[in-house]
């Protein structure tokens, strides 16, 4: 299914944005807050893997149910879940189109990659101790 | 030890009245009184990294300062194209020496705001800023719109300290009085509080900001039924709460800088002000991110002229965002060496930048392991402003405030590293 992706601060994401090796932020930025409606129609739960692909490619992320989202739209927090998909293209302002991106959702099998995961697929190397 | 009048290093509301109680054997911060979630967590920290480190083929190897230092000033010597990014999550003295560094090898200094605010800048570029103080708002006005901001999640003083639940010396009940309209595209938690939520279609923000201006011009029979899901009926009436407030401020987030019209969003919204001004007294400020973003952009401006994406590579300050801008230097593979201080790109930019970042050699200052650490060759931990370094920090209205040292530690400060490394840069180009 195709949703308008959204990307924004959340205070979870704010409180561990200095500690991003840890469970709780990758847990934070790897949630794809949906509307209820949408789960029931992709027959997916509150904490159930979802692969979301964008523009760059695609990531697995978390689904949960939020009030805040509307139907056909996704809130997931700034990091670099959402940023592993997002084109970069700026229309020569500096700028990503951080707060629209068309992207489409299924439900997958797969678990979220941990941050150091993600960078290490793009040449990083984690930096684990 | 009570550290009274603490300033917090979190985010553009840099709060100046956190009490923190440092542990005088250990030297460490074990209680901080009157910050948000986001202050306390950052005044009590986290694991830092003890050394500075080198990346050696698949591990890391702890090194010496000296040889860290060395290793940077190098690095920037030897690129044709350095890029010098980040800069919000430090001091103004830092960020000083960052450009100087910047102008001596010809490279390009481009702070965060070109991912948050550079298009609200553009704006003001293009139509000027009708802003006040966060003082003014606080004491006066009566009507507050936050548009694409969820401050409850990002700056979660803001609303106490200045807003909805401030005191006013001008209102009498400045709880009842002061009515809040929150425009959205999500009803977020700050929706929850507005006496006003406008929810509008993502995208819409500019038609939106329109309307209202035709509204406010006296044209509202040009209006149709809805305005991007926004009723007719719900425009008229917070066009009627604007001009019958006696002192409005607007503040606008990122939802208005990170969707498609971008700084003409932003252009739209000042210019909204500017109409609701020949009827009453209206302001418009940006809810700037990092403690001291503003203060990148003050400090670039008056060394260079322009607040962010400077090019040193003509030998003169060139401007040009969409061109100079990291996000866009780095998705067309052009810089071979990256200075990354107080910012964390590797997290925050899109994967094609980050791509070109595995490539090239890159050196970071920050106290935390981050994304970036990932694709340093060398990080060189340091100390954190406003806990173990003091420095000056730019509040989002443009008031320069002073972070303190709660307590001390053996790490180096920002611009202790940074002139260190411009001072051997200096002698290098000297030889």
């Amino acid at each position: 299914m195709k949703f308008l992706m959204n990307t924004g601060r959340t205070v979870n994401q704010g409180v561990t944005v200095e500690n991003k090796g840890s469970a709780e932020y990758a847990r934070e930025a790897s949630t794809c807050f949906m509307h209820g409606f949408d789960m029931l129609e992709l027959g997916v739960d509150d904490g159930d893997p979802v692969l979301v692909r964008g523009p760059a490619g695609e990531v697995v992320m978390r689904a949960e149910a939020s009030v805040e989202v509307e139907i056909g739209t996704v809130f997931v927090p700034y990091g670099p879940y959402a940023n592993h998909i997002l084109a970069a293209d700026t229309r020569s302002t500096g700028m990503p189109d951080f707060k629209s991106h068309e992207v489409e959702i299924e439900p997958t099998d797969e678990e979220p990659k941990s941050v150091y995961g993600l960078m290490e697929d793009l040449g990083g190397l984690a930096y684990d101790r | 030890m009570i550290v009274k009048d603490a300033v917090c290093p979190f985010c553009g509301c840099l709060c100046d009245d956190i009490e923190v109680e440092v542990e005088v054997e250990s030297g460490r911060v074990v209680g901080v009184t009157n910050a948000c979630d986001l202050g306390a967590t950052k005044f009590l920290g986290g694991e830092r990294l003890k050394t500075p480190i080198r990346r050696e083929g698949k591990t890391w190897k702890e090194i010496s300062y000296d040889e860290a230092i060395r290793y940077a000033a190098e690095m920037l010597l030897d690129a044709e194209r350095p890029l010098l990014y980040g800069w919000s999550g430090t001091h103004g003295e830092a960020q000083c020496v960052g450009v100087h560094m910047a102008e001596l090898v010809r490279g390009v200094i481009d702070n965060t705001s070109s991912v948050c605010h550079g298009p609200s800048v553009l704006a003001i570029q293009e139509v000027g800023h009708p802003g006040c103080t966060l003082g003014v708002v606080k004491n006066r006005a009566d009507v507050v719109i936050y548009w694409g901001s969820n401050p409850i999640d990002a700056h979660p003083r803001h609303l106490s300290r200045y807003t909805c639940y401030a005191e006013g010396f001008f209102l009498e009940n400045s709880f009842r009085d002061r009515k809040v309209i929150v425009v959205d595209v999500r009803k977020t938690r700050t929706a929850n509080i507005a006496d006003e939520f406008v929810m509008v279609r993502p995208g819409g923000d500019y038609a939106v900001l329109s309307a209202l201006r035709a509204i406010v011009r006296g044209k509202t029979d040009t209006i149709p039924p809805t305005v991007a899901g926004v009723t007719r009926d719900q425009l008229i009436r917070v066009a009627d709460l604007c001009l019958n407030a006696k002192f409005g401020a607007v503040y606008f987030g990122l939802g208005l800088t990170m969707i498609p019209g971008k700084n003409k969003n932003v252009r739209n919204a000042i210019e909204l002000v500017t109409e609701l001004n020949r009827h009453t007294k209206f302001t418009i400020s940006a809810m700037r991110g990092h403690y001291n973003v503003y203060g990148s952009n003050e400090v670039n401006t008056w060394m260079t002229g322009y607040p962010f994406a400077i090019d040193f590579s003509r030998g003169i300050a060139f401007y040009n965002p969409g061109e100079t801008t990291a996000v866009d230097i780095l998705a067309r593979k052009e810089c071979d060496a990256a200075l990354i201080v107080g910012s964390d790109p590797a997290a925050h930019f899109p994967r094609k930048c980050i791509e070109h970042l595995a490539e090239i050699p890159v050196v970071q200052l920050d106290p935390y392991p981050n994304a970036t650490t990932a694709f340093c060759s060398v990080q060189i931990p340091v100390a954190v402003t406003g806990v173990d370094a003091e420095g000056t920090a730019y509040r989002m209205d443009g008031v320069p405030i002073r972070t303190k040292k709660v307590v001390s530690s053996d790490y180096l400060s920002d611009e202790d590293v940074l002139t260190r490394m411009y001072v051997l840069m200096q002698e290098a180009l000297k030889r």
